[in-house]
């Protein structure tokens, strides 16, 4: 395969490398804090593409000289703060509840939620059981390096995402606030002995998780220029295996795991004889056999930790 | 005894895991300077009852007054946030934080930093090794030196009431000879503890009061003298 082609795939994988990573710190984090998986989890990044589409309709219909850049902009602002609410109202009004309950009650609760939310979009959204299309929100700009066409739009998604995960680290390990939200992933009760308010820290995880897979979703409608209501689906599989393979609980794991699947999609698109059309059954395929070979991912800490 | 100001007060007392009453109807009353040790075999109840006091199991019944006000029904937040600061059983570190970030969770509260560095001094002269291991991962510490790091995280809030849970349990003879002292200091400081521990002769010893506990219930009480003498403490420990 020739250098170009092979550079332009290397940048689509990172593209969807970097959505997938902001999908897999959403279950990682939820998992850390509370020892739960959120099956909505996909299905909140498909409604931050819509609360941002919903945004630009919504302005362009209101304000329709109004500048590109403030636009963007408010589309972002917007789409974050819906699903940092949405996350908020899931964690007080089911996660929290489901409390003292089974854990596969949680499990169950949060998929059915994904079904409604996902329904919702499809019988509420105009048109919304149809794909629509996403609007240019970046400029069109982009530059020949070398033959490769470097596209100005990912670069500014690429370095959105980057921001966001920096913001997180910087949070999670730099600020007291950070530490409390540790503090309860490593042992909650103890952590409420030293005066954490548990629920704010459960509240403020899910605000945080919901948030950053919003700008996934945002991501995912700039780069492909369409959204459908049922993209959750995949990309919450997706998130999660990748949230799995890099070692549930672990913020890094789940960012190298999110950069691993979508290497092994690129690979199974590119490299290997059969239509690329497999490439996701290849993909998942070999995610299967690495939680075969190393249950607990790349950065097993979890189980270590527990002695 | 009589004259010593208690800010805890605990009034017939129900605690259920469940449905089964775990504590039924206990009165105490935990005095300020003073060690009130609680005493009782395995399954007593011990621990079922801090953990009322501090939230954590909310009681089925009955009322927690501390400095005057109740506090049962409260999150063990705002129980904390009362002066009210724990060494739990089974230390309950923070394995993935290092030694000085599990200090420094034990002053959470705590916003003026000048008082937190002091604290921290303090415990590191208490604890030299913990000073040694500042940077190491808690969980990597020795059973030990871990013990340290939970007591040393409970004494980094200063509190009105410290709640301590078998503080002792696996150390070496030499280091629970040194938790008794750091106990009894803290003591002297004007702060009421409430000691559960396996270590009868030694509770004894420094407590000025004693509870027993059996089956959720209060068996007998009084100063460290009278239960020293105390058959139901034979009872509750030798058969
Ligand atoms: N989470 C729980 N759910 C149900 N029962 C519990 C729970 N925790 C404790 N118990 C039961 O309550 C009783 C009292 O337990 P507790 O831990 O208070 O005893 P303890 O006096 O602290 O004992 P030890 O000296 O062994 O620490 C025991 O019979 C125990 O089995
Ligand atoms: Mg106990």
């Amino acid at each position: 395969m020739d250098g170009v082609l092979l550079a332009q795939f290397i940048m689509n994988g990172l593209m969807l490398g970097m959505m997938y990573a902001l999908v897999a710190v959403g279950f990682t984090l939820f998992f850390g804090v509370l020892d739960i998986i959120v099956f909505s989890h996909g299905d909140t990044v498909m409604v931050g593409a819509f609360a941002g589409l919903g945004t630009y309709v919504w302005l362009q219909s209101v304000y329709p000289d109004i500048d590109t850049v403030w636009v963007c902009l408010w589309v972002v602002l917007a789409s974050l703060l819906a699903v940092c609410l949405l996350g908020v109202v899931l964690a007080r009004g089911l996660i929290m509840r489901l409390r003292s309950s089974p854990p596969l009650n949680t499990l169950l609760a949060t998929m059915m939620l994904g079904t409604v939310l996902r329904e919702a979009i499809r019988l509420f959204y105009p048109d919304g059981s149809n794909p629509q299309p996403f609007p240019k929100l970046l400029p069109d700009t982009s530059w020949v390096l070398g033959g490769v066409t470097v596209r100005l739009d990912s670069v500014l998604l690429f370095v959105g995402g980057l921001l966001l995960i920096g913001g997180i680290h910087l949070l999670i390990n730099k600020t007291k606030l950070g530490m409390a939200v540790r503090a309860v992933a490593q042992d909650s009760e103890a952590a409420q002995l030293m005066g954490v308010n548990f629920s704010f820290i459960v509240l403020l995880t899910f605000a945080l998780g919901s948030g950053v897979a919003a700008f996934a979703g945002l991501m995912n409608g700039i780069y492909y220029n369409e959204i459908n209501f049922s993209m959750g689906v995949l990309l919450g599989a997706i998130g999660f295996s990748a949230a799995v393979i890099g070692g549930l609980g672990n913020i890094y794991g789940a960012i190298i795991g999110g950069f691993v699947f979508a290497f092994l999609q690129t690979i199974g698109a590119v490299a290997l004889p059969f239509s690329s059309a497999y490439k996701d059954v290849f993909a998942f395929a070999v995610v299967i056999v690495l939680m075969a070979i190393r249950p607990t991912g790349f950065l097993a800490e979890r189980s270590s930790q527990r002695v | 005894m009589a004259v010593a100001f208690s800010p805890l007060r605990i009034e017939n007392l129900y605690v259920a895991y469940g449905k089964a009453d775990v504590i039924c109807g206990v009165n105490m009353e935990i005095c300020a300077g003073r060690i009130t040790g609680l005493l009782g075999s395995n399954g007593a109840g011990k621990t079922t009852l801090l953990r009322a006091v501090l939230g954590l199991t909310p009681p089925r019944k009955g009322s927690v007054v501390f400095n005057g006000m109740e506090i049962s029904g409260l999150p063990p937040h705002k129980i904390a946030a009362r002066g009210i600061s724990c060494i739990p059983e089974g230390r309950r570190i923070f394995s993935k934080m290092t030694v000085e970030e599990n200090l420094l969770m034990g002053a959470y509260m705590e916003k003026d930093r000048d008082k937190i560095r002091q604290r921290l001094e303090r415990v590191y002269r208490i604890f030299p090794r913990l000073l040694e291991r500042r940077e190491q991962f808690a969980g990597t510490m020795s059973g030990g030196e871990q013990a340290m790091v939970s007591i040393g995280r409970g004494l980094m809030n200063e509190p009105k009431l410290l709640v301590i849970d078998e503080p002792s349990l696996g150390l070496s003879p030499a280091l629970v000879n040194d938790n008794f002292r750091v106990i009894r200091q803290i003591c002297e400081d004007g702060i009421a503890v409430f000691l559960v521990e396996q270590n009868v002769r030694q509770t004894l010893a420094i407590a000025h009061y004693g509870y027993v506990l059996a089956q959720g219930r209060v068996v007998a009480e009084g100063t460290a003298e009278e239960l020293k003498q105390s058959e139901e403490v034979k009872k509750a420990y030798f058969g």
